[in-house]
């Protein structure tokens, strides 16, 4: 027993103690390497979600601002996805560690509104009388509460669809209109399936609930009742209803026809799609508008870009956006919620706005961008890249086409995209819409009870 | 971890097998003396607080979770007993859940094992070159989950993929390997399988490798057959390992999430909805936290089970 213990003491205790002391030194250095602004300058963390080309292009704006005056200094960094990083914010509010801006995307809006985590810009927008006039109202909708703006419209994009126009032409297919009917889409689709001889495939539309959303906005139908959520807080949900039928009927009619290719879901059905779009394997797909960048360069055919597709007979509303806001948080000093909102008017700033378009794809959403010579250079290049910012413009917002203003919209879409596999899969219509229903409005209770109803 | 039952018998005052040890048992080896008792909470201790913090005091919050409904920030705000876990198990989606699960669970450790042992049969003989192969067999290990995904999509690709191509050129039907729900299943294990490979190989022939070769020679002058050699000489002979493999291989599986997040997302119509995928999405994606903690009580439970099965079932036919 004494040996062991002599030798546990020689052995063991040094190793302990090595271990307390490296503990130790990995809190202090830690607690200590937090980001240092440039003395005399106020700090502004912002947390964003924009990977790939758009950080780059964030970074960029973020640096000229930062140059563009002396009292501010935002630090930009990367979260990862949207949906983490919605559960990062909430869960860090309060501590050091917790942003002064942050970056949070379309369907967390109810979410963000409930936390009572941020300061509306309203009040900024309030104190220093600024004109958003300019910005898109459409975009703006989006994110307001009974015309209190929440949050400011940053990254914002619109689901176009997208066709192959040398493909079109050399099979002598007359291109979808404008803004195509649903029956317009269709004959373009079978026509280029059968004529190429089932060599190109003629559409797809991926299985993702914003784009069902996006059919109903466009069919002026509520998927949630207080109108959608704007006049007060929803209680009952209808995904039932004629017009996502209707939507699925159509997609139902073209995978019978054979034209239609199922990518799945996801990321990677994106990938997918637009790999064999740039192929040449594909005629028509629906995505977002940000993806144009990505569909023009590399691309040896030319593009086209129409409306997203309206139900036959029915004229379309317009369609809501996607993609993020910029909200303050309230549990830093006015003078860092002030620098926050600072930048927030830079960024929607017409030059800000007309190279984050160029460089990104996202629309501009301030209306004097488009004589901004970032854009017009970029139009003279590729005449299409102005559609989608013609629907944006053309868009008058109301209840259907603003969002839903709904907490738990990630189960929600979840659901909806279940209902779509089930029915691309060969499954009931209604069977598949009136299972997806019930989850949601179970989902919606529950929610509602573990909230108190938000009294 | 092999040899826990030994272990278990030295240091428990049961040991009712050992003679010795029951003469030597007194009061004073049970309860500790003093010098005894402050150089365990030494070595204790630290220990202790950190298996508290990060393993006791999350567990007792994962269960206090799970008895509420959780509000949008998280906190719990009603609390509604068993209801959380009576909603999960009596729901259509999360039984499908489980049933998945259990299939990609079981098919995964089933296959990765048989393969793993033929290759590693192949691989344990003695022939010029046969280094190249086990290279080659067990180069998989190398591949990290998020390399192993993407270089699959690209196989599995509806339009431009290999495997299109190649029932393209066959004129056989296209496959929906991602968005067909039962050959998206089918297309994660194969993932999944074909990941794990190296790992099981590479474990396995170490195993056969170290079987006394005078056996087979004996085995050989006897007769037998090489087929006859592997069931009673070699698959014997290395079942400690097989044990461990298995049970390596089926918790893996359980745990199994960067795949299903890169390749299907848990689609199509839920099909690769894994145990630990939905827990994910149910607490980071929807911030339903209770019914997540829920979840991961009863993946717990059930991990503990299959464990426990393996332990009681499996250890008996192995021989040490």
């Amino acid at each position: 027993m004494k040996k062991i213990l002599a030798f546990l003491r020689a052995h063991i205790l040094p190793v302990i103690a090595i271990v307390v002391v490296a503990l130790g030194a990995v809190v202090y250095t830690s607690a200590h390497n937090q980001v240092s602004a440039k003395p005399g300058r106020t700090k502004i963390v912002f947390w964003n979600e924009m990977g790939g080309p758009a950080e780059v292009a964030l970074d960029q704006m973020v640096d000229k601002f930062n140059k563009s005056q002396t009292k501010y200094e935002v630090i930009p960094q990367y979260q990862g996805a949207y949906d983490e990083a919605v559960q990062k914010i909430i869960q860090s509010h309060g501590s050091s560690a917790s942003p002064a801006l942050f970056q949070s995307f379309d369907i967390s809006t109810a979410q963000m509104m409930h936390s009572k985590y941020t300061t509306p810009v309203q009040k900024f927008i309030d104190a220093d009388h600024y004109n958003v006039s300019d910005i898109s109202p459409v975009a703006r909708s989006f994110y307001s509460n009974k015309g209190k703006q929440l949050a400011m419209p940053f990254n914002t994009s619109q689901p176009v669809l997208y066709y192959n126009a040398t493909l079109l032409k050399k099979y002598h297919i007359t291109p979808p209109a404008k803004s195509p009917s649903y029956s317009d889409v269709t004959r373009v689709a079978e026509q280029l399936y059968k004529r190429s001889g089932h060599k190109v495939k003629g559409m797809t539309m991926e299985i993702y609930g914003w784009l069902m959303e996006e059919a109903l906005a466009n069919a002026k139908t509520s998927l949630v009742n207080n109108g959608d959520g704007h006049t007060g807080n929803p209680t009952k949900i209808n995904l039932n209803n004629p017009t996502t039928k209707n939507y699925l009927k159509w997609i139902r009619t073209n995978i019978k026809s054979g034209d239609f290719v199922n990518y799945g879901s996801g990321a990677s059905a994106e990938t997918n799609e637009i790999a064999a779009f740039l192929a040449g394997k594909l005629g028509i797909f629906v995505q977002s508008s940000a993806y144009i960048g990505q569909l023009t360069t590399g691309n040896k055919d030319k593009l086209g870009i129409s409306y997203f597709p309206h139900p036959d007979g029915k004229k379309a509303n317009g369609v809501g956006i996607g993609g993020a806001a910029l909200w303050i948080s309230n549990d830093k000093p006015k003078k860092v919620q002030k620098g926050a909102f600072e930048f927030i008017k830079y960024a929607l700033r017409p030059d800000s706005q007309a190279n984050w378009q160029k460089a990104t794809g996202y629309l501009a959403l301030n209306s004097k961008s488009q004589s901004q010579p970032a854009l017009k250079s970029l139009y003279a290049k590729q005449p299409e890249a102005r559609v989608p910012g013609e629907q944006l413009a053309a868009a008058k917002p109301n209840n259907t086409n603003s969002g839903i203003l709904m907490e738990g919209m990630q189960l929600t879409r979840e659901l909806e995209e279940t209902s779509m596999e089930t029915v691309y899969d060969g499954g009931s219509i209604s069977k598949a819409l009136s299972t997806a229903n019930q989850g949601m409005n179970a989902n919606l209770k529950t929610t509602n009870r573990a909230n108190h109803d938000y009294q | 971890m092999l040899k826990s039952p030994a272990t278990h018998s030295s240091t428990t005052p049961l040991a009712s097998n050992d003679e010795t040890s029951k003469a030597t048992k007194s009061r004073s080896d049970f309860w500790l003396n003093a010098k005894d008792k402050y150089y365990a909470w030494i070595f204790l201790g630290p220990s202790l607080l950190i298996l508290g913090v990060f393993i006791f005091y999350p567990m007792l919050k994962t269960l206090y979770l799970s008895l509420f409904l959780t509000n949008t920030v998280g906190k719990p705000t009603v609390f509604v007993g068993l209801a959380n876990y009576i909603n999960l198990l009596t729901s259509a989606d999360y039984l499908n859940s489980l049933a998945v699960t259990m299939v990609y669970v079981l098919a995964v450790t089933a296959i990765t094992i048989v393969l793993g042992l033929v290759l590693a049969n192949f691989a344990s003989k003695q022939l010029a070159g046969i280094g190249i192969f086990r290279t080659l067999f067990s180069a998989t290990m190398g591949v990290s989950v998020s390399v192993a995904a993407i270089f699959w999509l690209f196989i599995f690709n509806p339009s431009t993929g290999f495997l299109s191509l190649v029932s393209t050129w066959l004129h056989l039907p296209q496959i929906g390997w991602l968005t067909d729900p039962t050959w998206a299943m089918v297309a994660v294990i194969i993932t999944t399988v074909w990941m794990n490979l190296g790992f099981t190989f590479l474990i396995l022939l170490g195993a056969m490798q170290s079987v006394p070769t005078t056996l087979y020679e004996a085995a050989s002058i006897e007769g037998a057959t090489p087929r006859y050699q592997l069931f009673h000489i070699t698959i014997p002979m290395i079942s400690p390992t097989l044990f461990f493999v298995s049970i390596i291989t089926l918790i893996e599986g359980f745990k199994s999430f960067g795949l299903i997040d890169l390749m299907t997302k848990g689609g199509p119509t839920n099909a690769t909805n894994m145990l630990v995928y939905r827990i994910y999405k149910d607490a980071f994606y929807s911030g339903n936290y209770a019914q997540a903690s829920a979840e991961s009580l009863i993946l717990t439970v059930i991990i503990a089970i299959f464990t426990l099965i393996q332990f009681k079932v499996l250890e008996k036919r192995v021989n040490y």
